[in-house]
This record gives structure tokens, C-alpha cells and sequence, in this order.
């Protein structure tokens, strides 16, 4: 059963995609959506089921590795098509597959009456699968091939609007910057296959704690995940893609952003985490990132006018927590922050997405105010995601981030104390940003662009998203489809938090603790202290940001710190500057000094000698017979000579 | 006993020059077709010639082919000869030069 249900849970999307590609136009649009939503959520029942038999078992006896047969043979180097089935598999199989249905099922009302949904439709049952491949890979090749496919259905949806110049570019970015990463871990897994001959989780994880690889040797392979990690969390300094990836659709960003495709650097990590544990600077190298994108990106969502930027920042700072975590090795705080992060930000992003279908397409947030008139639900569910974000009791997020601050200050030290201020300081702006966003979302007086919506009788076909995707309008906030998806994720979000509560029961630490054993563990006064403080600090944001609304005024007043944010501190640019021109440059002059002189002028050379000398060949050709009859006697004559006197 | 086998390849050596000579010096087409018969036939000699002093037949059994692609040749010699004339095409090799290059 354990193993069954893990193998449905990763071939289920997979042959819904199959099944929405083969078909073609032979199905209709609503059929491929319920091909795709149910084959996500037969993916969830299969992971449902193998967990309870997992469940069921010893905590010795949770871990099954189930091979299927030899996929790849070089030499003594061999790689079986395998999965892994243990605790923390099953958690991101439940995830991927829970929230990653939800969205999908979501989708069915977003999207309809857009060009091209079956195509949409058989991408996102494709991702589901390639995240899926790339939790329960049984070996680290496994995984990469998960990490690549993963990186290319995120392409794919990103560059949705192919005809959006914006799209397409922002679709390449992403790529792009997951290639870096994915090239620094195949450099690892190089190494690593020169140092053990294996790529199998327990012989790299073995030689690692036992201390037979060189500390540059472990060190180097660290830092190539490391490096994967970063660029598929959008961390520093390989985030510049995420905030672009907001160019495809909505439910697209909930669940590259929410459930799947940025928290693989931290399943990594922790999957991993034997491997960091033997290079401990690495590990404090993935912490000290995570600090610093949680400050950085936070910094920057203050002001940030797109409603699904605002949340991609967010989402960018709550992987920093992540990051920071699985760093000190909070292993299942991470885990558990991961978890709830999958529930509130994926109902804050389907949230603003139901805003955005409402409004056909406006994601200014300058553009709106006043919705909670007109969209009271969706104001409601918005404010649970908010307040579970910025981690108010007893929501979701009060309990996983708590749990990571705990521990940055249970692990002590100069550094430990550095992130755990870090960390306090995020969740002041966490509640800073996050409450600007619902203020001048839902509060104040209705602009005229929800005024033209209210009602939800939309002709107006503004922005490029959904402009004909209100036929279905049956409730004013949009279609059951999309609210049903919405309640439940308000539900988890409100409820999910409470698996895990510190000093009284943690289930959900001692399930994750079973693969990895965390380095630190906070006391139960220090959870009790951390919570005091970061909740007064995220209430405190709440409360300023309130004020700054209710004075009309931005949160961050200066023109220059503002301009600098608002440009993103200017990465973009410096990578541009550093990377893209000279790069262009380069091959501006290779053009105009190698191919264009070189290359070109030979080929044109190499075609007129060719030609002149066969002018002069053919006067050979007389065409006289007997010319030619003397040609072949004299030649016969001349071999004749030469055999003789050879001899 | 008549004359050995050195004799023959005389002959034969005479005659291949006689059918050399006559294919590069005449212009008739039919000329030339008739000493390349002769410089054929010489070589079938001096096969025969060489069988004859081997003792073996591989000669004889090659002469015999020779004779029977000869005989073929001089067909299609023969045959676009008189389709020449036919036509009036002039009946002079140098004449027929069409595939100068």
C-alpha cells in the first residue's frame, strides 16, 4: 500500500498530462480541466493512502525505497528508476498534490473561456508531476531530473501568454536562472560520483557523515546544492526571476509560488541535510541567505504596486525563513513553515486572483480599494491568508514561524542571535507590507475601476488576463470553482497550524524528525518569548501600516529609498550591466570581426577558387577522340615504363 | 611442331600496334571501330598464347569472353554508325567533338 500509493501519486498527473495532450480537440475544454484537476487529486489519494500505511508502521520501518528497474547503466555506475517513500516525502507528496489540486481545480473557473486552456491545463497536471518526481526521487539523479522538469513546466506556464513579449521574457528568465542553478548541482553531483561511484541518497549521506570525503570535497558538493537551492527558491542573489514569474496566471503563481516549484530548495536542503551537516559554513551560507532575502525582499514588497508582486515578495522573504531554518538545522520548522506557507500564500495568491478576475485583469493596487463592499468573502478570506502571513495566533503561520525564530535563538552564538533579530525584524515587515496590500486593496473608498466592476457584469476586457472570463458568472465574486478551492485553503490556513504546538504536542517535529534530526531545539520558554516578540512586532507592523493608510500616506516616505525599492535595489540592472552587455558586446564584436571578415569572406573565397579552377580543368575536356585514345595509350606506355624499370 | 609460342606473341604485339596506330590515326569511325576489333583480337592471341604455354585454359575461357563483349561492342559501334549516316552526321571523329568541356 505504501509503496502503490506513492507510485499512483507520481504517475497519476502524469498520465493526466498524457491523456490532455493525446486527446487534442477531441475533448472539450471543461473535460480537459477535470482531467487535470482529477488525476492531481488522484495523485493526492495515492499519497493519502501511502501515508496512512506509513502512518501505521513503526517509526523504525517508515522508509521504503521501491525500485522499478535499472534505468541507466555506465560501467559500474548504476541508477535504478526509484522512489523514496518516508516521512518527509510523503509531507511534500501531500502538499504538491493538495494544494497543487486545489489550484488546479481553481483554474477550471479562472481560466475559462481562455484560448488555449487544454494546453494550460495538461502544463499544470506536467508540473504537479515534475515537483512530484522531484520529492520522491529514490536517488539524487532522480531528483535532478525532477529539479530540470520542474524548471521547464515552470517556463512553459510562466510564458503562458506567448503572445506577451513580457511573458516570453520573463519565462526565459526564470529558466535561466534555474540553469545556473541546476549546472552548479550537476557540478556536485559530479563530484560526488567521482569521490563515492554513486549517486544513491545513503551512500553520498554515509560517506559524508562517516568522513571519508575531503571537508573541500563535501564543502564543494554542499555548495553546487546549495546552489540549485538558491536559484529554485529565488534567494539572493538568484531571485530576480520570481517577481517576473508573476506575468502568467494567477493560479500559476499560486502554485510555482505557493506550493511547489521555490520550496524544492528547502526540500533539498533538509533531504540533503547529512551532506550540509559535514560542510557546516555551507550550512551557516544558507542561513545567512535566507536572512538577508527575508530582509531584502520584505523591504522591497513596502512598496511594490502589483498585488500578486507584493505577495511574490512575500513569498520570497518567507522562503528566507525557510532557508534560515534548514540552515541552523531546524529541519522540521522549515518543513512545518514550508506547510503552512503552501496553505495562507496560495490562499492569498487565489485570493487576489479571484480580485483580479473580478476587476477582468487590473492588478494595480492603486487601481482598487474599497472591494470589501463588493467582495466581503474574499475580503474575509484575504484578511485569514494576511493575518496567518504575518503570523497572528492561532493561525497557521503564528506556529511554523515562531518555531523557526525559536530556534535561530536556541541555536545562539553571534550568529545565532544575528538571524534571530533578523528574523524579528522580517516579521515586523511582514505585517507591514502584507497589511499596506489588504488596506488599499479592500478599505478606503471604491476607485472607479471597482466601481465600473461592481456587479461582476464585466465587458471591459483592461488587462490581458481573462478578458473573456466571465460567461461564468453566477456569484458576484466569481464562480464556485474558484470559491470552493479558496474556502478550503482558508480553512488549512486558519486551522493548519495547530499539528504543531510547541510544549504541548508535535506531531508533525517528530514525523520530519525520523529523516532529519534537528541541531537545535528550542525550550519551551524560548518559544513562549519569541512568540511574545515577534507577535507584538507583526502587530506593530499591522498597526503603523493601518496608521500610514488611514493618513493616506506611503509606508516608506523618502523619494530615494523609495525609487531604490521600487527598482528593486536595482538588481536587474547590475546584472545587466555585469553579465547581459558585455556579454552582447562580445558578440556584437565576434560579428563584426570574426564572422563577418573571417567566417563570411572565406566562404565566398573557397567558392570562387573552386569555380576558376575548374574553368581551367575544363579546356581539357577537347572532346577530340583521339586526343583522348593518345592520352590513355601514352599513360599506358608511361605505367608500362615504370613497372619495368621498377622492377 | 610449328613455331613456338614467342612467334605468337610477335604477331599478336604486331597486330595490337597495327590497331593502335590505326585507332589513333584514321578519322573514319568505322576505321576505328575495325582496328579496335584488330587490337581485341590481338590480345586474344596473346591470351591464348600464354594459355598455350601455362598449360592451363584460364586463358581460353577469358579469350572467349573478350570475343563475346567484342561482339557486343562492335553491335553497338555498328548500329550508332549507321544511325550516323542516316542522319548525315559527318562520319569524321574529329568532327564530333559536342563534348568539349
Amino acid at each position: 500500500m505504501m509503496v502503490a500509493g506513492a507510485w499512483l501519486c507520481l504517475l497519476a498527473p502524469l498520465a493526466g498530462a498524457l491523456a490532455i495532450t493525446l486527446a487534442g480537440t477531441r475533448i472539450s475544454r471543461r473535460t480537459a480541466g477535470w482531467v487535470s484537476t482529477l488525476s492531481v487529486f488522484a495523485g493526492f489519494a495515492g499519497a493519502l493512502a501511502s501515508f496512512l500505511a506509513t502512518a501505521g508502521r513503526d517509526a523504525a520501518d517508515r522508509e521504503e525505497l521501491s525500485t522499478a528497474w535499472t534505468w541507466l547503466a555506465a560501467g559500474d555506475f548504476r541508477i535504478g528508476l526509484q522512489i523514496l517513500v518516508d516521512p518527509l516525502a510523503l509531507t511534500m507528496m501531500l502538499i504538491v498534490t493538495g494544494v497543487g489540486g486545489l489550484i488546479v481545480w481553481y483554474s477550471m473557473g479562472y481560466m475559462a473561456g481562455e484560448d488555449e486552456e487544454r494546453r494550460y491545463f495538461a502544463y499544470m497536471a506536467l508540473f504537479v508531476f515534475s515537483m512530484l518526481m522531484l520529492v520522491q526521487g529514490g536517488n539524487l539523479l532522480l531528483l535532478l531530473v525532477g529539479w530540470g522538469l520542474v524548471g521547464l513546466a515552470s517556463y512553459l506556464l510562466i510564458g503562458f501568454y506567448h503572445d506577451r513579449p513580457e511573458a516570453v521574457a520573463a519565462a526565459k528568465k526564470a529558466f535561466l536562472m534555474n540553469a545556473i542553478g541546476d549546472a552548479t548541482m550537476a557540478l556536485g553531483f559530479f563530484l560526488l560520483i567521482a569521490k563515492t561511484g554513486s549517486l544513491d541518497f545513503t551512500t553520498a549521506f554515509d560517506a559524508a557523515s562517516r568522513g571519508e570525503l575531503s571537508s573541500s570535497t563535501t564543502n564543494l558538493v554542499a555548495l553546487g546544492l546549495l546552489g540549485g537551492a538558491v536559484a529554485k527558491s529565488a534567494q539572493l542573489p538568484l531571485h530576480t526571476w520570481l517577481p517576473d514569474a508573476m506575468e502568467g496566471p494567477t493560479p500559476v503563481s499560486a502554485l510555482i509560488h505557493a506550493a511547489t516549484m521555490v520550496t524544492a530548495g528547502v526540500y533539498l536542503i533538509v533531504r540533503t541535510h547529512p551532506l550540509f551537516e559535514a560542510a557546516p559554513d555551507v550550512q551557516h551560507l544558507a542561513a545567512v541567505i535566507g536572512a538577508v532575502t527575508l530582509l531584502v525582499a520584505g523591504v522591497i514588497a513596502l512598496v511594490q504596486n502589483d498585488i500578486k508582486r507584493v505577495i511574490a515578495y512575500s513569498t520570497m522573504s518567507q522562503i528566507g525563513y525557510m532557508f534560515l531554518g534548514a540552515g541552523i538545522g531546524a529541519y522540521s520548522a522549515a518543513m512545518f513553515h514550508l506547510l503552512t506557507h503552501a496553505f495562507f500564500k496560495a490562499l492569498l495568491f487565489l485570493a487576489a486572483g479571484v480580485v483580479i478576475h473580478h476587476l477582468a485583469g487590473e492588478q494595480d493596487i492603486r487601481q482598487m480599494g474599497g472591494l470589501k463592499r463588493f467582495m466581503p468573502t474574499t475580503s474575509a478570506v484575504f484578511l485569514i491568508g494576511s493575518l496567518a502571513l504575518v503570523g497572528i495566533p492561532p493561525l497557521s503561520g503564528f506556529w511554523s514561524k515562531d518555531a523557526i525564530i525559536a530556534s535561530a535563538l536556541a541555536d545562539g552564538g553571534a550568529l545565532g542571535w544575528t538571524l534571530f533579530v533578523v528574523a524579528l525584524l522580517g516579521a515586523f515587515l511582514t505585517g507591514l507590507y502584507t497589511f499596506r496590500l489588504y488596506y488599499l486593496v479592500f478599505h478606503g473608498e471604491p476607485s472607479q475601476c471597482v466601481l465600473d466592476h461592481a456587479g461582476g457584469h464585466g465587458d471591459h476586457a483592461h488587462g490581458p488576463e481573462s478578458a473573456a472570463a466571465h460567461a461564468g458568472h453566477s456569484h458576484a465574486e466569481g464562480p464556485q470553482s474558484m470559491l470552493i478551492p479558496v474556502g478550503v485553503l482558508a480553512v488549512l490556513a486558519a486551522v493548519g497550524g495547530l499539528i504543531n504546538i510547541p510544549g504541548l504536542w508535535h506531531p508533525f517535529s517528530s514525523w520530519i524528525g525520523e529523516v532529519a534530526e534537528p541541531l537545535v531545539e528550542p525550550s519551551t520558554g524560548q518559544d513562549y518569548l519569541t512568540s511574545l516578540i515577534a507577535v507584538t512586532l507583526g502587530v506593530a507592523g499591522i498597526l503603523i501600516a493601518r496608521s500610514a493608510f488611514g493618513a493616506g500616506r506611503e509606508l516608506v516616505a523618502s523619494p530615494g529609498v523609495r525609487a531604490a525599492l521600487e527598482h528593486k535595489l536595482y538588481f536587474d540592472e547590475l546584472y545587466d550591466a555585469l553579465f547581459s552587455r558585455p556579454a552582447q558586446a562580445l558578440a556584437a564584436r565576434l560579428r563584426d570581426d570574426v564572422e563577418a571578415p573571417v567566417v563570411q569572406r572565406s566562404l565566398v573565397q573557397i567558392g570562387r577558387g573552386t569555380r576558376e579552377a575548374a574553368g581551367e580543368v575544363a579546356r581539357l575536356q577537347s572532346g577530340l577522340l583521339r586526343t583522348y585514345a593518345l592520352a590513355i595509350a601514352a599513360s599506358v606506355v608511361v605505367l608500362a615504363i615504370v613497372f619495368l624499370v621498377v622492377r | 611442331m610449328g613455331p613456338g609460342v614467342p612467334w605468337y606473341l610477335a604477331v599478336s604485339g604486331t597486330l595490337f600496334a597495327i590497331g593502335a596506330t590505326g585507332v589513333l590515326l584514321r578519322r573514319s569511325p568505322l576505321i576505328v571501330l575495325l582496328s579496335l576489333e584488330i587490337m581485341l583480337n590481338s590480345g586474344n592471341l596473346a591470351l591464348v598464347s600464354f594459355s598455350r604455354l601455362f598449360g592451363t585454359v584460364d586463358g581460353q575461357v577469358f579469350a572467349i569472353a573478350v570475343m563475346a563483349v567484342a561482339a557486343a561492342e562492335v553491335c553497338v559501334g555498328l548500329g550508332l554508325i549507321v544511325a550516323m549516316a542516316r542522319r548525315n552526321l559527318p562520319l569524321d571523329v574529329d568532327l564530333l567533338r559536342e563534348l568539349r568541356g
